[in-house]
């Protein structure tokens, strides 16, 4: 009877142990990752290579598939995640810190530098021949080679551009700028005839419109010299369009709303706000932003970006390359793709055809497939990519991102809330970027000249 | 051998098989496995809590002190990889240097000041009307005002800033034709006790009305005999008996506002005031994310537990001795 009843206990207990640890070790499963790319699968014992693949870029999908239809020895597996700066990063990284990270993934040209100083990404320059590189729009190609090395494959350039709502300025009287001086002029007579009308946003969430403009005008905001950083925000070329800008707002000229936002959205599409200072992307961004708006389409065209002189000039804002990651095994496999995705017609074809990008293709002779594989009734029919080769051609060279570009840009954003409240000037704000970024270099152990 | 075996009894319970009689005439020799047997039930049951608190809760916390006592450090241009040196409470000065860093836990205080006390009147007066007579549909009430705590927190972050969007916000649309000129997003620090307020009245309020419901109706009626009015006995019968779940709530609350990070985050990117630093979650947040320095994002985290740690002891402590005030004063 007592043994009976202890034996019960017992087996009650190993029972409740067992599901206890059962339990645990499914939530610790749960907990840990979801499997990283460490197998070292070839092509050569016949089945194909598998590559994870993190993106975000508007057509993404779409290149995926194309790819894997026409290439047996290779199979992407592409999981999309959140745009870089609205946590795309911020995943990114930890998957590095973790071990797990993706085979090939996109990343801006801003961050590319940080992501390599955080020794997340692998030097591909033994895998990419001359003949690859010279595909490339040299500004951009110059752009991934980061102390002599090459770490990554770009997919577009993006030369400014001005959109604008043609009606607007008609009824403005007004024509399109081609000086900074004739913008002010044409914002004036805007909201002269139209109090309710702005000509276009100053994003204060947003540094790097900021700096395609300081770019455009010849800063630059970071160089080397020898093995020693060089960071100049505030030179004055930049201080120049900060003046301009911090004009424009005081003068309530110009709209100061979040880049992307549904204020934005809501202001474009009931006519309060007539202009866009954007990219190449941005036509894609544009179009499908306004696609549901009745009327919007025919409306919109496109210029190029005003210059303090008149004569063609473009910085480059934003734009996706390829990188692969540090620990991945399989860099010619993830080469090979990145180079599919940005130097074929079929790669190429396969992003516009999705009909949301409106992508300048950083490998020039593309550009014909680009545009025709764009639809622009929205833009009235419009040559935009004729447009978008020549702005191409105009962005000035020499340009190189920090090695602790999310920091700066991090402070910058921080400040110019500062703007938009009317507590601080963008000077300010380049001058406590300027501050925060020497004392994180230094913090990291960068050499930074004097 | 007395004490043995009133413990042993003492430990039989109903339908484990063990009689009394049993325990009794068996007792030297049952000692030892029944020994085995009081510290191993407990041992079984707590060990899924034991299992999961140790790989959740303290594995997590002895890495994050951990990476709080390293740092990565490159050198030159810095494109030649890093390398991980032991810094030991570098990290916690720099946090501590940090002007932004502190600048977090003055929003906090902030935050603190406004929302708390008006969290805790609204709830207890919601709690007070439901107790009192004067309310009809209780359940009604009840559910409805439960109701926003069910809407999970980053769904309810992202409604009320299109509520905040001027040129989106059918509110703020009604208010300007109405003259008046809100910018919500202009001002995040009530911004955001708002979200917290529609979020934790109503849960707050159940508490305080499970409270009030626990009250012994004789001392209610006690205080309508002596003549007391229903604000009368609210105020001074009704809300000095549920001290302990006053303060309670006030714990829990300065709890949670230290660790206030969602709404913030999604007022982040339409808000220009709210920077990427501005609550003490958000500043480990950014450290690591956006500047990749787990160390400084790690230390950064210690430091908001230990003050989380701290100021529950503090409230804790002055709580027990209010409570206890409390039961002196109604015996």
């Amino acid at each position: 009877m007592r043994s009976s009843a202890f034996s019960r206990r017992r087996a009650l207990r190993a029972t409740a142990a067992a599901t206890a640890v059962a339990l645990s070790v499914t939530l610790l499963a749960a907990c840990g990752s979801s499997g990283g790319s460490t197998s070292t699968a070839t092509a050569e014992d016949g089945k194909p290579v598998d590559l994870l693949f993190w993106g975000w870029a508007k057509g993404t999908k779409e290149v995926v598939e194309a790819f894997n239809a026409s290439h047996p020895n290779i199979r992407i597996t592409f999981e999309e995640i959140p745009a870089g700066n609205a946590g795309g990063y911020a995943k990114l990284s930890n998957a590095v810190k973790a071990g797990n990270a993706p085979d090939v993934f996109n990343v801006e040209y801003p961050q590319l530098p940080d992501f390599v100083s955080q020794g997340a990404v692998q030097d591909i320059s033994k895998l990419v021949g001359q003949d690859l590189k010279a595909k490339y729009l040299p500004q951009a190609a110059e752009l991934t080679s980061l102390g002599g090395r090459t770490w990554a494959l770009p997919l577009d350039a993006a030369p400014q551009a001005f959109y604008y709502r043609k009606d607007l300025f008609e009824k403005a009287g007004i024509t399109v700028p081609k000086t900074w001086d004739e913008f002010r002029t044409a914002a004036q007579k805007l909201k002269a005839a139209q109090p309710e009308t702005r000509i276009a946003t100053f994003f204060p969430d947003d540094p790097t419109t900021f700096e395609a403009m300081a770019w455009q005008n010849g800063a630059r905001w970071f160089s080397t010299s020898g093995e020693a950083w060089k960071t100049d925000l505030t030179g004055p070329e930049t201080k120049k369009v900060s003046a301009y800008w911090q004009q424009l707002v005081d003068e309530d000229l110009v709209r100061v709303q979040p880049s992307f936002s549904q204020q934005w959205t809501a202001s474009l599409q009931k006519g309060e706000t007539a202009g866009y200072l954007g990219a190449s992307w941005g036509g894609g961004v544009l179009k499908s932003n306004l696609a549901t708006t009745p009327d919007a389409a025919g409306k919109w065209a496109v210029a190029a970006m005003p210059s303090w002189d008149g004569t063609p000039a473009s910085g480059m804002l934003g734009g996706t390359t390829f990188a692969v990651s540090k620990d991945s095994k399989k860099a010619k496999a993830a080469v090979e793709f990145a180079a599919w995705a940005t130097t074929t017609p079929e790669g190429i074809k396969a992003r516009i055809a999705s009909g949301t990008s409106s992508t300048y293709p950083a490998a020039t002779e593309l550009v014909p497939t680009a545009a025709k594989a764009f639809n622009s009734d929205f833009y009235g029919g419009q040559d935009l990519y004729g447009l978008y080769a020549h702005a191409a051609d105009s962005i000035k060279s020499g340009w190189t991102w920090g090695p602790v570009m999310g920091l700066t840009n991090g402070t910058v954003k921080d400040a110019f809330g500062k703007v938009a409240g009317k507590t601080g000037t963008i000077d300010d704000a380049l001058a406590a970027a300027q501050q925060a970024t020497l004392a994180e270099l230094k913090n990291r152990g960068l050499k930074v000249a004097q | 051998m007395t004490t043995r075996a009133t413990r042993t009894k003492g430990t039989a319970r109903p339908g484990s098989g063990a009689r009394p009689g049993a325990t009794t005439r068996t007792s030297a020799r049952a000692a030892a496995p029944r020994r085995r047997g009081r510290y191993g039930a407990p041992a079984v049951l707590l060990a899924p809590f034991l299992v999961l608190f140790t790989a959740c809760t303290l594995v997590p916390i002895g890495y994050a002190v951990k990476l709080s006592l390293f740092t990565e450090h490159r050198s030159g241009l810095g494109f030649g990889g890093t390398e991980t040196v032991f810094t030991g409470l570098g990290n916690y000065t720099r946090a501590l240097q940090d002007e932004a860093f502190r600048d977090g836990f003055l929003t906090i205080t902030q935050y603190c000041l406004l929302y708390i006390p008006l969290m805790t009147a609204l709830a207890l007066v919601l709690a007070l009307l439901l107790d009192s007579a004067l309310v009809r549909a209780k359940r009604f009430f009840q559910l409805a005002l439960f109701i926003p705590h069910a809407v999970p927190g980053i769904i309810a972050a992202l409604v009320w800033m299109y509520l905040y969007t001027p040129g989106i916000s059918p509110v703020l649309d009604v208010l300007e034709t109405l003259g008046a000129q809100p910018d919500p997003l202009g001002h995040p620090l009530p911004a955001v006790v708002n979200m917290a307020l529609w979020q934790w009245s109503g849960y707050n309020m159940v508490i305080f009305y499970a409270a009030l419901q626990a009250i012994p109706r004789e001392v209610l009626e006690a205080a309508v005999i002596d003549g007391a009015g229903p604000l009368r006995t609210a105020i001074g019968i009704k809300i000095p008996l549920i001290r302990p779940s006053l303060a309670m709530v006030g714990l829990f609350t300065v709890i949670g506002s230290l660790q206030l990070f969602t709404e913030p985050m999604i007022l982040h990117n339409t808000a220009p005031g709210v920077t990427s630093t501005w609550t003490p979650n958000m500043y480990a947040y950014t450290a690591a994310f956006e500047r990749g320095d787990y160390g400084l994002a790690a230390a950064s985290s210690v430091l908001l537990a230990v003050v989380a740690a701290g100021l529950s002891f503090a409230v804790t402590r002055a709580t027990r001795s209010r409570s206890e005030r409390a039961r002196e004063a109604r015996a």
